[in-house]
């Protein structure tokens, strides 16, 4: 498709130059802030020439320092453990989905008991439901309804070993958030793998299956490691989601198991406007998605393009 | 007799996990939302002690003026971001299609913006749009032009163009790779016809890229109707209600105003205007790829 | 057997300190016990914190803060405190959360720990708390349910309460001769004249933003125009001649205010002034002594600080946060003590020292404190018009601010007009009475 004289034109190359420049630049901008103290960012007059400083990074991250940084009176900004919380809902929530989605995908495929087209379409049902829409019924649900007794043999465990006080309710605790973020990403991640798992050459499972493996050792051992490249897709789109959601996980968060979009969210009102942090724990919370981006950029495409163009 | 009775077994066994988890995570709540809206309800209520009120919440909200416009807003949103970004990206991709070296790497540039947290895109055009200290209003001064105030007088128009910085690039690298599975044999015969570029583009490229083009728009619309975190970072709905668009309100109504049963009579409505939407679009696409199935034929058989 | 024989050990250890040092130390009890507590993110916050390793120093009790912006704050709140257990042994509110708190019955009434011997101290000298802030923020149940009167109680005490005052440029004013605002009409005139003589800079920095932020900025200027939300009766008033004024108050000087004022909220607001970029900003006392820290000031030493301007009357407004104990808290009584101590005399100048606001009178004649603040005098003239009712505190007081803050939010970004906006207003706020049965009786 190309012409030969396309390829050293000059114009054509400042394009993709500016449009670089225009997907990049503003994570660049903000990396450059989040090392500059407030005054120079207010100030403008610096472009790049400032004098870098970790201070912003160090007043984020105060609560897991070993140290303590002398510019802070005390430490408002729990966003270590944060971080922490993230981590675990993120990538719990990714392995789960992934392990629950990938059985699901694999009957769906071999056994042929409900029609691809059924699930396809419910796919993009339940895909088309916005988050903003659960918030309503997951904050009463997850806070009233699906709750322990307190005094019951469960509840009563939980709270013994745990601690807290009153009911034991999903609200407020980790496995709450993640069985919200599992449920939501299930129907894409069933989507995408269904995909792979048909190119596995059946004979391949039958022979496995002459050798005396049940339906589960057929699937775990030979299936899996088949479609790893779908799985990859499908870990990178789920996690991201888990690791960036902030609505759902406002409303069911609390003291101790904020992520990092409702610190964010919180820091950016009120009193001062502190840009130097903000930027600081913006780029902490790009970081992971950014590494990810960079080494499995040819995954997520596969995975974009499977989602889209298998409708 | 026992493995036949495991083997039917077997895909109820792997489905059973995923069908509980949707079930009591998204089909319930869905249900109990519904239910919900039907009860004047607040945060510190279970849904029991909340009055049932019937249709009240519904309409109220048909006559509320700030649902209207909250609504509007959100219609405009989708629009403009959908149809914005469907002409830069596809037209990028005609552009574009050619052989470049590094285009793996030019791509994983272009995917950077999707996979960074919708937090903290807001963040960052809410910095740039600053009124003083903002890239935008700094270059502006530095070449003698007034200062614009991004997020005050034209906050919607704002709020799109961060959307399209984020969005447009996956239109992009779908239409590409629309573009790159195109049969060579249709070009190649359109080429020794004598078509040129434009013809190319407009008889052959496009009606073959079509299926693809009108999913992706269906799914870019779809998460049209989901931005929230961009728009409750940069604006907070504001100035007005002038950004408001209606995840955010339900957000807002729920937590800020305490009517969870409003907000659940909201959601409902949001539900059935996607679900319109989706249906709608899904006929259109079986009906286009009927269409594109032929025209596809017609041109084989052509060449 | 073991655990019996345990808590009798511990018992009679208590027991024997009790006995051993019955007036030494009212905290021994407590120490060891970790109160969770739940504060805004506000400089009189912040500088509470700086104060809090005192306490626990003094007294062994252990205090984790829960810090929070304070519209989120009230979120959290309101699911926590509708639990049967809840998390927070202490929390700070919005003076417009004492209704919805005290109405669902969720804060505790402070009698029965002030006539607990062992817990109240006899030198807390209640008298020097400031009235104003005392009756708007802390008590309920008197006229009109919100406000003190001979049925009203206390449930909360303030702390980290707020009136507001006109900051302004010293050296912009002097140098156009723009006398001090003493009224509306100079304010007014001010507001505009400076960007004209002053090329770049605002008039005066104001909150704007929608919603809540709009319905503040809107109701500073209500009451001093003579301005009321409901009559006596309950009636919606905002649509009357001094409603108009307020708006049109609020919308001149928005016109006239620096750049992106539309979407200020008060932190932008204060910045924008903090910068040099308005002349004037007239908002809570609170963001005051962060314009004389360098470190994020630009206009230290510039600013002359007057009373909020007269209009048909004097009446600053009455707000901030007062620090009450939820009816679900675990340690309650720890919890008054760390109250109590807060707000006693030493701890109150302490948290002043460190840029809060004082809620006695013996702080703002502290010798020390007029020394570091200079404008700590002023204030203090301030708070003797401090208005306790500019602003209804009802329970379904949410919804109608809600309501006045979206439709002021639209008058100022798309020229409504005033009056008609208004009486939209008052027209869903009377239904909204009607609904919450304030008509019962009439």
């Amino acid at each position: 498709m190309s012409t030969p004289n396309s390829r050293a034109n000059p114009a054509f190359y400042a394009v993709i130059a500016l449009l670089v420049f225009m997907s990049v630049g503003p994570v660049i901008l903000m990396f450059m802030n989040s090392f500059k103290l407030d005054v120079d960012i207010i100030s403008g007059t610096s472009g790049l020439i400032f004098m870098p400083t970790i201070q912003n990074y160090e007043q984020a991250l105060c609560d897991v320092l070993w140290y303590e940084p002398e510019h802070l009176d005390f430490c408002s900004l729990k966003f270590g453990g944060a971080f922490i919380n993230s981590l675990i809902i993120a990538l719990i929530s990714t392995a789960l989905t992934l392990v629950i989605g990938c059985m699901a995908a694999y009957a769906l495929v071999r056994f042929r008991f409900m029609g691809r087209d059924t699930v396809s379409l419910s796919t993009l049902m339940v895909r088309m439901v916005p988050p903003a829409v659960l918030l309503v019924p997951v904050f009463g649900l997850w806070n009233n309804e699906f709750c322990l007794d307190r005094d019951g043999i469960i509840g009563g465990a939980i709270r013994d070993a745990f601690g807290g006080r009153g009911d034991v309710c999903l609200a407020g605790t980790h496995s709450g958030i993640i069985l919200i973020y599992v449920a939501m990403n299930l129907p894409f991640v069933i989507w995408i793998l269904q995909s792979f798992i048909v190119q596995v050459p059946r004979s391949l499972e039958e022979a496995a299956r002459v050798d005396g493996a049940g339906p589960f050792q057929v699937f775990f051992k030979v299936v899996l490691p088949l479609i790893k490249p779908g799985l990859a897709a499908a870990a990178i789109f789920t996690f991201r989601i888990a690791w960036n959601e902030y609505l759902l996980a406002s409303a069911l968060s609390d003291r101790d198991t904020r992520t990092v979009p409702i610190l964010i969210v919180n820091n950016m009102s009120e009193f001062n406007v502190e840009w130097g942090v903000i930027m600081a724990t913006g780029m902490l919370l790009a970081i992971p998605p950014i590494i990810f981006t960079l080494l499995a950029s040819r995954q997520i495409i596969t995975g974009m393009t499977a989602g889209a163009v298998k409708g | 007799m026992r493995t036949a009775m495991a083997n039917r077994l077997t895909p109820y066994m792997f489905m059973a996990p995923a069908a509980i988890i949707m079930a009591i995570a998204l089909m319930y709540p869905l249900g109990y939302m519904v239910w919900g809206s039907f009860r004047d309800w607040n945060p510190s209520q279970t849904i029991g002690e909340a009055e049932f009120v019937g249709l009240k919440n519904y309409i109220f909200l048909w006559n509320d003026p700030n649902f209207h416009e909250s609504l509007g807003v959100t219609l405009r949103f989708a629009f403009f971001v959908v149809t914005i970004e469907m002409v830069i990206g596809v037209g990028l991709a005609l552009l574009l299609d050619r052989e470049i070296r590094g285009i793996s790497l030019l791509r994983t540039m272009f995917i950077l913006p999707m996979m960074i947290a919708p937090v903290v895109v807001g963040l960052m055009w809410r910095y740039m749009y600053h009124p003083t200290v903002g890239t935008f209003n700094r270059f502006l001064d530095s070449i003698g032009l007034p200062r614009v105030d991004w997020l005050g007088d034209y906050a919607l128009t704002s709020v799109i163009i961060a959307d399209i910085w984020q969005w447009t690039p996956f239109i992009f690298i779908l239409s590409l790779a629309a573009l790159q599975s195109l049969p060579r044999s249709a070009l190649e015969a359109a080429r020794i016809d004598g078509a040129t570029g434009w013809q190319q583009i407009i008889h052959i490229k496009l009606p073959l890229m079509m299926p693809v083009l009108i999913v992706t728009a269906l799914l870019r619309l779809i998460d049209a109707f989901k931005v929230l975190e961009v728009i409750l970072v940069m604006t907070e709905g504001g100035p007005g209600l002038s950004t408001e668009i209606l995840a955010l309100r339900i957000s807002r109504t729920a937590t800020e105003f305490r009517e969870l049963g409003v907000a659940a009579a909201m959601s409902n409505y949001l539900l059935i205007l996607l679900l319109l939407l989706t249906v709608g679009m899904f006929a259109f696409n079986r009906w286009q790829e009927a269409r594109a199935a032929r025209l596809n034929a017609l041109v084989e058989e052509e060449s | 057997m073991f655990k019996g024989l345990k808590t009798t050990a511990v018992g009679l250890t208590t027991a024997a300190i009790m006995a051993g040092a019955a007036y030494a130390n009212p905290y021994e009890e407590y120490a060891g016990t970790t109160l969770i507590v739940n504060f805004p993110a506000h400089p009189h916050y912040n500088a509470a914190m700086k104060v809090l390793p005192e306490f626990t120093k003094e007294t062994g009790i252990e205090v984790e803060v829960d810090q929070l912006p304070y519209l989120k704050m009230r979120e959290r709140q309101t699911l926590e405190l509708a639990q049967d257990e809840g998390e927070y042994d202490l929390i700070s509110y919005v003076v417009f959360s004492k209704a919805d708190y005290v109405f669902a019955d969720q804060l505790e009434n402070l009698a029965k720990y002030f006539m607990n011997p062992k817990l109240a101290d006899p030198n807390y000298d209640a008298g020097d708390l400031i009235d104003g802030y005392v009756e708007n923020i802390g008590v309920a149940g008197g006229f009109k349910g919100y406000l003190p009167g001979p049925t009203g109680s206390l449930f909360g005490i303030p702390f980290g309460s707020e009136t507001s005052v006109l900051a302004y440029r010293k050296d912009i004013f002097e140098k156009h001769g723009i006398p001090t605002p003493e009224n509306y009409d100079q304010l007014l005139d001010a507001a505009c004249k400076i960007p004209e003589v002053e090329p770049g800079m605002g008039g005066m920095a104001s909150r704007a933003a929608s919603g809540h932020q709009a319905s503040h900025a809107f109701l500073l200027h209500l009451a001093p125009l003579g301005g009321r939300v409901f009559d006596d009766a309950w009636n919606p008033i905002i649509n009357n001649a001094a409603g108009v004024e307020a708006a049109n108050a609020l919308k001149t000087i928005v016109d006239c205010g620096p750049e992106g004022a539309m979407s200020f909220g008060p932190s932008e607001a204060a910045n924008a002034f903090a910068s040099g970029q308005a002349a004037m900003f007239m908002d809570s006392i609170a963001f005051m002594p962060g314009f004389e820290d360098p470190e994020r000031s630009q206009v230290v030493g510039k600013v002359g600080y007057a009373m909020h301007p007269e209009g048909v009357r004097r009446g600053s407004q009455t707000g901030g946060f007062g620090i009450g104990i939820p009816k679900n808290a675990e340690n309650k009584e720890a919890a008054f003590l760390l109250m109590q101590w807060l707000t006693s005399k030493k701890g109150d100048l302490m948290v002043a020292m460190e840029g809060g606001n004082p809620s006695r009178f013996s702080t703002y004649q502290d010798a020390g404190l007029n020394e570091k603040y200079p404008f700590a005098s002023t204030f203090g003239e301030a708070l003797k018009f401090a208005d306790p009712d500019w602003r209804p505190i009802i329970p379904v007081w949410g919804k109608i601010n809600a309501d006045i803050g979206t439709t002021m939010s639209k008058v100022l970004t798309e020229d409504l007009d005033i009056q008609e906006a208004l009486d939209g207003v008052a027209e869903r706020t009377r239904a909204v009475m009607d609904d919450a049965g304030y008509y019962t009786w009439q």
